[in-house]
């Protein structure tokens, strides 16, 4: 047992010498999109294949290799790298890190190409690589009729490039980089196939979406640069001793490496709190420069909500998550990847990773917690009424990511990143088997046309059954212990005066855990169990090549092995026992902890769920699943061609239509910019500016000189005339002058 | 001697005069003779200047204006010429072309 | 010393006219020959400019590789050529974009080909002149000399309503300039007593200098203080503000800013590829230079008090700019607007007085030049193909077209700024600089905007251009990109991910300029800290043998002001 505990604390590859080659990772399949895009048409269908997918694969085994490395503790030395923020002896432990010098300078600003690989980026490294991996291999195959196959994985390459980017990144600014990266990956993606113009305005409208969102994000950096600036001008030396460092090596760090370092603004938010004794607190206003007059708490707060505006349009919440339902236009393996496993988990990873700033502001957690409840709920009822299978997965994604950001509003950060990777198993899963799904019927889409696929597609069935329990929360897999993890931290942490949020987003969990076995169960239920639809495309569904099929297989046995992360199986600190992934975390997530105890913001509670709060979830994901069944095997089947209710048909067109808030935003946002566009353009433009002034100038320059033309008669003597008397009037002006 | 103010009178009433004549007259010769009038007075008054103050500045004022008032009557009687030609008149009420 | 070492400035900037001359000779019925003749001319400038631009110092003196000859020593001017950092970048932006105009126009001119050629090399001397002019007058020369062949450019290869844009075009830009040499001229009587009156930047600068300072003082004092004011501060106390305002007209209207952009759309509407391109890449930053180097600098009390609203001005442009692209129909228009957002964030930036909002103005001249140079000529390979500006006659050439959709995706997103091309490193310092200033955060937020409708019209005009179906039967048999064009954009294509990955190398040398820039803009700033060894202008005086040739007092005046501090 020791033997093979050693075996995997022993990193293959030494810490330090794998620190820094970490740019490799993202170099890998950036090269395979460079060599994909350039010279896909002159390499052939089966080199694309082989250069996109070897170039993920490598990623994922020098990924394997930097996850491995950051647990390495060779020799009873825990891996670890100096802190450039804290103290001489201050050391960040299970990660490793490498600057490679300065991207931009200018002024006090810098930013650093700098990496980070810790417990967080480690896990999500393997996600990317791995289930990346596994998708490139399935696309192999749904691609294989397709012309534009060089295209299409030169952009996955280059998603994955800059998810990685964004994971790895070891400041705000490089997170940015690969935080519009992907971004404009999946712009490319969704509108991959551009000669439809409908999936040309869906890549168009998830890129402004989430520049909105980038908007915010860019705002809220500059509120944390300012803040940082202002916390280094008025903190004292107890502030900064109460975060572990002193003011030379803070000034000295932020020269170096920039004060948007994740490092050095967790340094800062160890030094916010009241009880460090210090000058600086979350009350203390600001004494100079643009935020004068405010207090530091306050700043923290608008950063923070800023940065959940950015986060909602990243990951798809309210009141940004219209984009991703339209996203489905992509080809299913894209939907799979960025619009479900990755990606749009990007704002869920922000908040982990700045964590110790996030627990600095109860109210932005609150709003946390609540947006994502509500998109949650809302996105869970849409999915009701969607007939399209992949329109019913977005949805369940915009629910799933919601219920992330319960997780994160109630600082229960742990349980929203483990459900962040054993979502991006399952709901990849359930894309991939949609796809196969599709990929086997001819492209259908509507569940109501598909029907009986259990037995004409066998594996297919099998994994999309394992992942729909997954998500549903059925014990023991493990989309119900990372569910309930969250819920149970929702309902035991408490923030700050806001009591209240964790009984009523508890409350919503609950509901939305109904709906979201509803839903799934009737996807299910009408895709692969009754009677094959009358309305098919083809005759007979066909099992879809290994290449898609493995996949699957894998992804569904990961969704059910990652439960093990959420079992209480390594010893706490204090005594009792932890969930695995808990501990695991613990490195990243304790800067957190300690700034909530400090700050008093959050009270985070580290119980274990009890064996009732298992049950209750249980009973209710069985009960919203066999209402489901109930409904779709026995009730609606027997009603078949009877007349429905208006009220119940009123019902389901509002859901169908998405409660209206396309039609909302078009009519409140899109259509009065191009109005105020077009006006502007009209009447300002070209009207006041370029007719009235403008032209007007030279019109009237015009008008005054054919005006004065008229003077000019031609006549020699006329002239001589005027000359005369205006020297007369000279003179005569003169001699008054002299003679006064 | 006789005092500045009787020049100058003489001046004056002989630019008044030349201006007159460059007023009133249609005949383009008569016009220019009329200039050189006021010309001829301009230079009366340069001299008598000079003769008052002692100096020379005065005579070489004048001698610019009779080379620049001949080149004038050359250059101008030309033109009179060659309007005569073109046009048969030297009236200036007749050539009144540059307008508007 | 070699010849280099005192006449490179003077190579940069005279070899163009050497090569018109060249061109002259050869027969008009020789395109090809004339063609060639301007490529080479235009690339040997470009390798004598990159030589100028890497042989620049960062951390040297604030004027390099100078050249001063007497010239109308009477008038008090000199024959003054140096760059600063700024300059020199755009020295490089201009001598980069010289030997693509030249290709991209291959094609696209058919008539008059050598007076086309004569006039894009003579341009090109005006600009290189005007950037690297130390003296005053002689900048004013330059930048005046500018407009003619650009006039001839646009009147004559333009399009169908060419005359229209180029009269507006000229005088449009007259009117500001004849304003800002009444302020040259009256500034030259007043910053000085007669006979030590001169042009010379240096000197100029180094005579208001103390004048500032004490108008500063008395304006950021108490009430009244001004009124015991004398000489010098005094004139400047009541004249400052006008002189300020004509000089910040004539550079306005080049920016252009709003309100006084309305020259832009239709001069770059009608002009041809070359036209558009050296206009938005080059021409435009004219403005924002003479801002950074002129109407700041000499006026920083007056500039300090426009402030505000000059900013204002700025973030209406950025949002506005933006809004007139979603109302436009036609490409190039969209292009043109598109760029009064972009030259709206180097305002902003340079407005914002800090030193990250001036680096990132400065690094956002040079991104225009290369993104929105890049996107007009693109679109002219496509004009070519289809004689239209409409984007309802194009739809789906994504489909016949691959290299070059690909290209102007390439470039669509770097000019609307997404992280890892240069757009992003401009703009999101500049941004960042406008957060850190004193102006107020709306500034900021407001001109982030720009952020969401940049990507909104670009992606617009891109979804109408390249995707959807092939609606126009004409459309279907356009032809991909030759491999000349490929060639014209490639430098381009090469220069979006290298300035945005690496920019430090172009921000180095950007950066001793901005922190001058900086420092003499906030001489008008209340209580600002000003570091004294960056406000003077040191600068090369007279050889003295002229000062033996001509021993007039001016002259040694102008010696005396680079002398009390020897040189670095």
């Amino acid at each position: 047992m020791d033997g093979i505990i050693d075996f995997f604390r022993t990193a293959p590859i030494p810490p330090d010498v794998l620190a820094p080659s970490l740019w490799l990772i993202i170099a890998l399949p950036l090269l395979g999109a460079f060599v994909c895009g350039v010279f896909g048409r002159m390499l052939g269908r089966a080199n694309v294949n082989l250069i996109a997918c070897s170039a993920v694969a490598g990623a994922f085994v020098l990924s394997v290799l930097t996850f491995w490395a950051t647990s390495d503790s060779a020799g009873g030395r825990v891996v670890n790298f100096p802190n450039p923020f804290g103290l001489e002896r201050d050391v960040v432990r299970y990660a490793l890190a490498h600057d490679y010098g300065t991207w931009f300078a200018a002024g006090d600003f810098r930013v650093n190409f700098g990496l980070l690989v810790d417990h967080l980026s480690g896990t999500l490294l393997l996600v990317i690589t791995g289930v990346g991996f596994l998708i490139h291999l399935y696309s192999t195959s749904y691609m294989e009729h397709d012309e534009g196959y060089a295209r299409y994985f030169a952009y996955l390459n280059l998603f994955v490039a800059a998810m990685l980017t964004l994971v790895m990144a070891d400041n705000l600014v490089l997170l940015f980089v690969g935080w519009e990266g992907v971004g404009m990956a999946s712009y490319l993606l969704i509108g991959f196939w551009y000669t439809d113009p409908a999936k040309a305005w869906a890549g168009r409208k998830a890129f402004v979406t989430n520049r909105i969102g980038d908007f915010a994000f860019l705002i809220a950096t500059f509120l944390i640069v300012l803040l940082v600036g202002a916390f280094n001008r008025q903190a004292d030396p107890r502030d900064f001793n109460a975060a572990g460092t002193s003011r030379e090596r803070y000034e000295q760090a932020l020269s170096e490496r920039g004060p948007v370092n994740f490092k050095g603004l967790e340094k800062m938010a160890q030094g916010l709190p009241e009880g460090t004794g210090g000058k600086v607190s979350l009350e203390t206003p600001i004494e100079s420069g643009p935020l004068e007059g405010h207090t530091f708490g306050g700043v923290m707060t608008v950063a923070m909500l800023l940065f959940l505006l950015g986060a909602a349009g990243k990951s798809a919440q309210l009141p940004l998550y219209v984009w991703l339902p339209d996203a489905m236009a992509g080809p299913t393996p894209v939907s799979a990847l960025i619009h479900a496993a990755t990606m749009v988990t990007a704002g869920v990873y922000l908040f982990c990773r700045m964590s110790s700033l996030l627990v600095l502001s109860p109210t932005a957690m609150a709003t946390i917690a609540i947006v994502g409840a509500l998109t949650s709920l809302l996105a869970a009822l849409i999915a009701f009424a969607q007939d399209d299978i992949k329109k019913v997965l977005a949805y369940s994604t915009v629910s799933q990511l919601g219920i992330m950001f319960m997780g994160v509003g109630m600082g229960i950060f742990w349980a929203a990143a483990l459900h962040l990777v054993t979502h991006a198993f399952f709901k990849a899963c359930l894309f991939l088997g949609a796809g196969s799904v599709m990929h086997g019927n001819g492209d259908e889409t509507d569940i109501k046309k598909l029907g009986g696929l259990r037995h004409e597609m066998k594996w297919t069935w099998g994994t999309f059954l394992v992942a729909t329990f997954a998500i549903t929360g059925i014990f023991p897999l493990s989309g119900f212990f990372s569910k309930d993890a969250i819920f149970h931290g929702v309902e035991h942490n408490h923030l700050h005066g806001l009591h209240w949020v964790s009984e009523v987003v508890y409350a919503l969990g609950l509901v939305i855990t109904a709906c979201t076995a509803f839903y799934m169960s009737r996807v299910y239920l009408l895709t692969f169990e009754g009677k094959r639809s009358s309305e098919a495309r083809v005759a007979h569904a066909h099992e879809s090549a290994w290449h898609m099929t493995l996949p699957l297989v894998v992804l569904a046995v990961l969704s059910v092995a990652a439960a093990v992360y959420a079992f209480p199986l390594m010893p706490r600190a204090g005594g009792g026992m932890q969930p695995v992934f808990e501990n695991f975390l613990s490195p990243v997530l304790r800067p957190a902890e300690t700034v909530a105890k400090a700050a008093e913001t959050v009270e985070l509670d580290n119980s274990t769920p009890s064996l009732l709060a298992y049950l209750t979830a249980w009973l209710v994901a069985i009960s919203g699943g066999g209402l489901a069944a109930y409904l779709y095997l026995s009730f609606f089947p027997k009603r078949a061609g009877q007349p429905v209710g208006a009220v119940a048909r009123a019902v389901r067109r509002v859901a169908h239509n998405k409660f209206y808030v396309d039609e909302l935003y078009e009519f409140i946002i899109i259509r009065p910019i191009k109005f105020l566009s077009f006006i502007l353009f009209r009447v300002v433009d070209s009207l006041v500016i370029d007719t009235v002034f403008v032209r007007g100038t030279a019109w009237v320059t015009a008008r005054v000189g054919s005006a004065l033309r008229y003077l000019q008669s031609g006549d020699a003597q006329a002239y001589a005339a005027v000359m005369a008397v205006a020297l007369l009037g000279g003179v005569a002006y003169a001699l008054i002058q002299v003679l006064q | 001697m006789v005092p500045i103010t009787y020049y100058l009178l003489l001046a004056a009433a002989l630019f008044c005069m030349g201006m007159f004549g460059v007023l009133v007259r249609t005949n383009a010769l008569v016009v220019f003779m009329c200039v050189e009038l006021m010309l001829n007075a301009a230079n009366l008054t340069f001299l008598a200047f000079a003769r008052m103050h002692g100096d020379g500045i005065g005579h070489v004022s004048a001698f610019f204006v009779i080379a620049v008032a001949a080149a004038e009557a050359a250059i101008g009687l030309a033109i009179v010429i060659a309007v005569f030609r073109s046009r048969g008149t030297v009236n200036v009420d007749d050539i009144r072309t540059m307008k508007h | 010393m070699s010849f280099f070492d005192t006449h490179l400035l003077n190579v940069v900037i005279y070899l163009p006219l050497v090569f018109a001359a060249l061109v002259l000779m050869l027969p008009a019925s020789e395109p090809g020959q004339i063609r060639a003749v301007t490529l080479v001319g235009m690339l040997l400038d470009l390798v004598f400019g990159a030589w100028a631009y890497l042989r620049y110092e960062p951390g040297g003196p604030e004027f390099q590789m100078e050249f001063r000859v007497p010239w109308f020593e009477h008038f008090g001017t000199s024959y003054h050529l140096g760059v600063d950092g700024l300059a020199a970048s755009l020295l490089m932006l201009t001598v980069f974009l010289g030997p693509l105009v030249v290709l991209a126009s291959t094609t696209y001119i058919s008539h008059r080909i050598k007076e086309f050629h004569l006039a894009l090399l003579v341009l090109q001397t005006t600009m290189l002149g005007a950037l690297a002019s130390m003296d005053v007058l002689l900048f004013y020369i330059f930048f005046e000399a500018m407009l003619v062949p650009m006039y001839l450019l646009v009147g004559v290869w333009g399009a169908e309503d060419r005359q229209m844009a180029a009269v507006k075009f000229f005088l449009y830009t007259l009117v500001g300039s004849l304003l800002m040499l009444v302020a040259i001229v009256s500034l030259y009587f007043i910053s000085a007593p007669p006979g030590a009156r001169s042009f010379d930047y240096a000197t100029m600068y180094n005579n208001l200098l103390s004048a500032n300072r004490s108008l500063a003082a008395c304006v950021n004092g108490p009430e009244g203080a001004c009124a015991s004011l004398t000489g010098l501060a005094k004139l400047l106390h009541t004249w400052g503000p006008w002189m300020f305002a004509a000089f910040a007209l004539a550079f306005a209207i080049k920016v252009p800013m709003w309100p006084v952009h309305t020259w832009l759309p239709d001069a770059h509407v009608q002009a041809p590829v070359a036209g558009s391109m050296i206009l938005a890449g080059v021409m435009l930053k004219m403005g924002t230079y003479g801002f950074w180097r002129f109407a700041i600098p000499f006026f920083p009390v007056a500039a300090q008090q426009a402030r505000p609203f000059l900013a204002t001005l700025a973030v209406i442009g950025i949002v506005y700019g933006a809004l007139m692209c979603l109302a436009q129909r036609d490409i190039k228009k969209l292009i043109a607007y598109s760029s009064v957002s972009h030259l709206g964030y180097c305002m902003l930036g340079m407005l914002a007085v800090t030193v990250e909002g001036a680096t990132g103005s400065a690094y956002q001249m040079l991104n225009h030049g290369v993104s929105t140079g890049a996107l007009f000529l693109l679109f002219g390979f496509l004009y070519e193909r289809r004689h239209s500006r409409l984007m309802s006659d194009f739809g789906g050439i994504a489909k016949v077209m691959p290299v070059f959709t690909v290209a102007f995706i390439i470039i669509t997103f770097s000019s609307i700024a997404v992280p890892g091309t240069n757009g992003f490193i401009g703009e999101f310092l500049v941004l960042l600089g406008t957060f850190k200033s004193s102006l107020s955060l709306g500034f900021g937020a407001f001109a982030t905007l720009g952020v969401i409708l940049g990507a909104a019209y670009m992606l617009w005009m891109v979804q109408k251009v390249f995707f959807g179906a092939l609606t126009h039967r004409e459309n279907q048999h356009l032809r991909d990109m030759n491999l000349r064009e490929v060639l014209t954009v490639l430098p381009f294509i090469i220069m979006v991910p290298v300035m945005g990955l690496m920019p430090q190398p172009f921000l180095d040398r950007i950066a001793p300029s901005t922190d001058r820039f900086v420092a003499r803009a906030s001489v008008g700033a209340p209580g600002a800290q000003v570091k004294d060894d960056q406000l003077r202008v040191e600068a090369m005086a007279l050889p003295s043998s002229a000062t033996a040739a001509a021993p007039s007092a001016h002259v040694p005046h102008a010696a005396r002001a680079a002398a009390p501090s020897p040189r670095p």
